[in-house]
């Protein structure tokens, strides 16, 4: 539960950050998905039930902090939630190359869709404009802050130990599914 | 069928989540205008803290500019002044062009003007994604706004309101992919719908045959009911005409620089 808490702190967080302080620092399309990113993590490292219904609450903030529609990243990040859960099971999670690997799918996989959902649904076709120039650089800078974020939760973990509530990649691998 | 069931339990859940998420995002996009709970809660909790990081980084920023990096302060001085001397001519010339034509409305009996009151605000946060164009200003339903309201700047339209908390609204964009605006030429008062592409802009609908150059200023139509007639919008870029399209292609650059947005004007009046 505590993990589930830290998950949602986390979001909020991010959520003000690319929302207050990115926007002063960076142009909109180096500008990372933080949330992104601890979605797929959430997706890798929590069990099925907890993973979906803070990706679905996480979705929820991103909403509202962006775009006009609540559930456009409600449904984006349930699909790319079990899209990870089903490749997890193949692979060997542990290895940051193939996590960071994964990062970059991610960041396609949510571009598509999207991408997908706003022209199909809310008849907003220009926004494939915006979109897909935007993806090399969307590209980097989600893998260069993911491997900053996995560096420092590696150190974390060190700090404070692999039981102390931190859900994290060496620890929750033993337990993955349950 | 349990044993049905329990195998097939995953994809079950993921589909009747997926179709849930569906609809409530198709529920959502036609209540475009309406806020809800958890928006509102979400923009309620978070606009003091957005409110804080932006004071933090203005203050820090002020230190810094006034205080440490004055490396270049006299040479800027020196500019300056000669700016100023500059602004003060040009003022004189506006002045002197805003009484002439105020005489000339008064003699064409010519009334076209903007007359509603209007409420400021400042920028407080930015659009957490990299493709929506929304911004936050720190003021809300305590002040009296709604959702719809128009919001502008010195140079132009900004956007208009699209969700309301009690102290903090977000504001569509007119670069946002979903904006569209009724739009005329100032010059040849041909009408077109002005769609956001994220930096700049288009021009739909504008007919083959009218006459639009760059350079054109396009202003607000008033139709539709939001924005006000005649407010600046945007400068025609480039216009292209294909030889079998009905319309032209036209693109144009905002007149409002939003990457350096601080405050705005939201118009609360209603057409008198």
């Amino acid at each position: 539960m505590r993990g589930f808490f830290l998950f949602m702190f986390a979001g909020a967080f991010f959520a003000l950050l690319q929302s207050s302080l990115l926007p002063l620092l960076l142009p909109p399309n180096w500008r990372p998905n933080l949330i992104l990113i601890l979605i797929l993590y959430l997706g890798l490292s929590e069990n099925l039930s907890r993973a979906l219904i803070a990706g679905l609450l996480l979705g929820a903030i991103q909403d509202s902090f962006c775009g006009p529609s609540l559930g456009l990243y409600i449904s984006v990040y349930l699909i790319i939630i079990l899209a990870t859960r089903l490749l997890s099971d193949q692979l060997n999670i542990e290895s940051p190359p193939l996590l960071l690997l994964l990062i970059a799918g991610g960041t396609l996989l949510q571009n598509f869709l999207i991408g997908f959902y706003l022209t199909i649904f809310a008849d907003a076709a220009p926004v494939l404009h915006i979109l897909l120039p935007a993806i090399p650089q969307q590209l980097l800078t989600n893998i260069i802050f993911a491997t900053a974020l996995l560096f420092m939760l590696l150190r974390f973990q060190r700090l404070f130990g692999y039981r102390s509530g931190l859900a994290g990649l060496m620890y929750q691998s033993k337990h993955h599914g349950s | 069928m349990r044993e049905l069931l329990s195998r097939y339990r995953f994809l079950l859940l993921a589909i009747i989540l997926l179709l849930a998420t569906v609809i409530l995002y198709s529920y959502n996009l036609r209540q475009k205008t309406a806020t809800t709970f958890f928006e509102r809660a979400v923009l309620t909790f978070s606009a003091p803290f957005q409110g804080g990081i932006d004071g933090v980084v203005d203050t820090i920023t002020a230190t810094w500019d006034n205080y440490l990096w004055l490396v270049n302060t006299q040479q800027r001085n020196l500019l300056l002044e000669e700016e100023n001397l500059e602004l003060r001519f040009k003022l004189q010339q506006s002045q002197e062009i805003s009484l002439q034509n105020e005489r000339l409305r008064m003699l064409l009996a010519f009334v076209d003007e903007l007359d509603r009151p209007a409420l400021p605000a400042q920028v407080i946060g930015e659009d957490a994604s990299n493709w929506a164009r929304t911004i936050i200003i720190d003021k809300g339903i305590a002040a009296g706004l709604r959702n719809g309201l128009p919001v502008v700047a010195a140079q132009g339209v900004v956007g208009r309101i699209i969700k309301i908390a009690p102290n903090s609204a977000r504001v569509l964009l007119i670069t946002d992919a979903s904006s569209a605006i009724a739009t005329l030429v100032q010059r040849t008062r041909t009408r077109g719908i002005t769609r956001g592409r994220g930096g700049n802009l288009s021009v739909d609908y504008a007919l083959r045959d009218a006459d639009i150059q760059e350079g054109d200023l396009l202003v607000t139509s008033g139709m539709g009911g939001v924005f006000p007639k005649g407010l600046p919008l945007a400068l025609v870029e480039s216009v292209e005409k294909d030889q079998f399209s009905l319309f032209q292609r036209v693109e144009a650059k905002p007149t409002v620089d939003f990457s350096y947005l601080e405050e705005v004007m939201v118009i609360v009046g209603e057409d008198p």
